[in-house]
C-alpha cells in the first residue's frame, strides 16, 4: 500500500517534468539510427562524394541480428548515460533539498521507500529499452531482414538485467551519497570499469556482466543461449538483489542530517 | 499522564556532544516549548525525538506505544520543510497522509479539512512552488498533523515568517495545543510565552532550566521598583539606600532602579517616605524581571564564564 503510494508518486513526478517522454524518445531515436544507416550506407556514402571512379567496395548487408546488436550497443554508450542522469536524484536530491526528512517522519520502512524509488526509475528504463529495441526491430524487418519476435525478446531481457544493474548501482551510490553529481561520477565510473575489465580480460572473465553484448550476439549467432549468458544474468540478478539489501541497510544507518 | 519520556539522551558530533544527557517528560496535553539561543541542541534534540538520528546513547520512550513504530504516533515539522514543488498542496498531504497508513478516501478528507484548518484551502490546486512562506509553513503543520499524532513537534516554527505570518501561526498554535500534546523549539522567549505551558530552557546541548512557566517565572524573580521625578534623582539616593527593606539602588539616565526584599513593605516604606517629603515622584512602577532577563543572565552568565576561561 506504501509501496504503491510512493511508486505512483514516483511516476507522477517522472510524467510532469516529462521524464515519461524524453527517455523513452532517446532509446528509440538510438535504435532507429542503425537499421536506418545500415540500409542507407550506400546512399549515404554516394552523396558525401563517392566512391573514386572505378573503386568498387562491396559493403555487405550485416545479417539482420547484428544491427539489432548494433543498436544494444548504442543504449550501452549513450542509453546508460541517460539511465544514469536520469536516476542520479532519485533519492539523493530528495535528501539534499530535505523532502525526504518528511517522506521518513511518517512511518515508511527504508525497504519500502527504496525498492520502490528503484521500481519506478526501473519502470521507465524497461519501458524505454523496450520501444528503443522495438523500433530497431521494426526497421530491421521492414529495411534489411527477419528476426524473430522471440529473438527480439530474448536480447531485450537479458539486455534489460544489465540496465537493471546500472539502475541498481545508481541507486545504491544514491543512498550512499547526498550529491546527485557523485552519484552520477561513481555509477559511470563502476560501470565503465565492469567494461573495460571484462573486455580485457574476456576470456577469463566469461561471466562478467559487462559481457552481455558479445554473448547475445553469439545467441543470435548460434539459435540457442550459451551458457556464459546464463551465467553473467544470474551473476547480474545477484548483484542487484545484493545492492538492494545494501543500500536499505546503508540508508537506515545514514542519518537524514 | 506522562506521553513521553526522555532519559540520559546524548548526540555527539566528533567527540562533543551536541545534546547532552537530557533528561524530561512531557505530559499528555501540555504544551511545551524547548527554548534556547542558536546552537544549543533543540534542532538536534527534535530529530533524535523524530526518528530521523539516532542517539548517541540514552533513551527515548513513548508511554503508550512502546512497541510500535513511534513515527506513527508524531507529526514532525522541520525548521525548513521542504516538499516536492511540482505537486500542488492538496496533493502532497493526500501523499503523506497515505504513507502514514490513511486509504486515499481519508487522506484526500484529512487533507481538505487541515487546509481548511490552517488557511490553505483556496490553494490546494496551486503548485506548492507557488507558495510562499506563510503558506509552506502552514503547509507543513498540516502535513504533521495529517496522521492526527499523539505528539505534535514544530522545530521554530515561526522563525522565518514575517511578523503577520508569525502572528497566524502563533494563534494556529494556541488552537492546536487545545487538541493535541504540542512540543516546539524557539529562540524567542516571547514565543514561548505566549503559547506554551512548560518550559525547557536549553543551552549548550543542556537544558538549564524546567518546569511550568509560571513555576521558572517564579523561581527566578527579583522584584524591583523603579522611580522617575521631576528633578534630578540623585538627592533622593541615600535616603532610599537608608531603607530596611531596599537592597540597592541603581541611578539609571532618568530614573532610579531599586532591588527590594519585599515588595509589599517595599512599596508601603517608599510611598510613605515619597509622601512626607512631598518628592516630585512623576513615575513609580512596580516590576519583576521578566523571563527575558532570566533567558538573557543564562546566556551571558555562560558566555562570561567561557570569556574567562579563555
Amino acid at each position: 500500500m506504501q509501496w504503491l503510494t510512493i511508486f505512483k508518486r514516483e511516476n507522477l513526478e517522472a510524467a510532469r517534468n516529462f521524464k515519461w517522454v524524453w527517455v523513452p524518445l532517446v532509446f528509440i531515436i538510438l535504435g532507429v539510427t542503425d537499421p536506418l544507416s545500415t540500409y542507407y550506407l550506400p546512399e549515404i556514402l554516394d552523396s558525401m562524394g563517392g566512391l573514386p571512379e572505378g573503386a568498387t567496395v562491396d559493403i555487405p548487408t550485416p545479417p539482420p541480428g547484428e544491427v539489432l546488436i548494433m543498436s544494444l550497443s548504442q543504449f550501452n554508450m549513450l542509453g546508460v548515460l541517460i539511465v544514469v542522469l536520469m536516476s542520479m536524484g532519485t533519492i539523493s536530491g530528495e535528501r539534499k533539498s530535505g523532502v525526504a526528512e518528511l517522506v521518513l517522519v511518517k512511518p515508511v520502512h527504508y525497504h519500502t521507500y527504496i525498492s520502490a524509488k528503484w521500481a519506478g526509475t526501473l519502470g521507465i528504463v524497461a519501458v524505454s529499452l523496450f520501444l528503443g529495441l522495438l523500433s530497431s526491430w521494426y526497421y530491421t524487418n521492414l529495411l534489411i531482414g527477419d528476426v524473430a519476435f522471440g529473438q527480439f525478446m530474448q536480447l531485450f531481457l537479458f539486455y534489460g538485467v544489465w540496465l537493471a544493474l546500472v539502475v541498481t548501482f545508481s541507486l545504491f551510490f544514491n543512498t550512499l551519497f547526498r550529491s546527485p553529481g557523485m552519484v552520477s561520477f561513481l555509477t559511470l565510473a563502476v560501470v565503465i570499469l565492469i567494461s573495460m575489465v571484462s573486455n580485457v580480460l574476456s576470456h577469463i572473465l566469461t561471466w562478467s556482466p559487462g559481457l552481455m553484448i558479445p554473448h547475445l550476439s553469439t545467441m543470435l549467432a548460434e539459435g540457442s543461449v550459451p551458457g556464459e549468458l546464463w551465467a553473467a544474468t544470474s551473476i547480474s540478478l545477484a548483484t542487484i538483489v545484493i545492492l538492494l539489501i545494501a543500500s536499505t541497510l546503508v540508508f537506515r544507518t545514514k542519518e537524514m542530517a | 499522564m506522562t506521553i513521553l519520556t526522555v532519559h540520559d539522551l546524548t548526540k555527539t558530533y566528533e567527540k562533543s556532544p551536541v545534546v547532552d544527557r537530557l533528561h524530561f517528560d512531557i505530559q499528555k496535553g501540555s504544551c511545551v516549548a524547548l527554548l534556547g539561543p542558536n546552537g544549543a541542541g533543540k534542532t538536534t534534540t527534535l530529530r533524535m525525538l523524530a526518528g530521523l538520528i539516532t542517539p548517541t546513547s540514552g533513551r527515548i520512550a513513548f508511554e503508550d506505544f512502546p512497541d510500535h513504530d513511534i513515527r506513527a504516533q508524531i507529526g514532525y515539522l522541520p525548521q525548513h520543510p521542504q516538499f516536492h514543488n511540482w505537486m500542488n498542496g492538496k496533493e502532497f498531504l493526500v501523499y503523506v497522509g497515505q504513507l502514514a497508513h490513511l486509504s486515499k478516501k481519508e487522506a484526500s478528507e484529512q487533507a481538505e479539512a487541515l487546509m481548511k484548518r490552517v488557511g490553505i484551502l483556496e490553494v490546494k490546486n496551486q503548485r506548492i512552488g507557488k507558495y510562499s512562506g506563510g503558506m509552506k509553513q502552514r503547509l507543513g503543520i498540516a502535513q504533521a498533523m495529517i496522521h492526527k499524532p499523539k505528539l505534535l513537534m514544530l522545530d521554530e516554527p515561526v522563525s522565518s515568517l514575517d511578523p503577520i505570518g508569525r502572528r497566524e501561526v502563533l494563534n494556529l498554535m494556541k488552537e492546536l495545543k487545545q487538541e493535541t500534546t504540542l512540543l516546539f523549539s524557539t529562540h524567542i522567549l516571547k514565543d514561548a510565552e505566549d503559547v506554551s505551558d512548560e518550559l525547557l530552557l536549553m543551552h549548550r546541548g543542556k537544558i538549564i532550566e524546567s518546569g511550568t512557566l509560571q513555576s521558572v517565572r517564579d523561581k527566578h524573580r527579583i522584584d524591583k521598583i523603579s522611580l522617575h521625578f521631576q528633578t534630578e534623582p540623585d538627592a533622593y539616593v541615600a535616603d532610599l539606600e537608608g531603607l530596611e527593606v531596599v537592597e540597592s539602588v541603581l541611578r539609571e539616565k532618568d530614573g532610579l532602579t531599586l532591588w527590594v526584599k519585599d515588595l509589599e513593605q517595599a512599596r508601603e516604606a517608599i510611598l510613605e517616605r515619597a509622601f512626607l517629603n512631598k518628592w516630585p515622584v512623576t513615575q513609580f512602577e512596580v516590576g519583576r524581571t521578566s523571563l527575558e532577563d532570566l533567558f538573557m543572565k543564562v546566556v551571558n552568565d555562560d558566555a562570561m564564564a567561557d570569556h574567562f576561561q579563555a
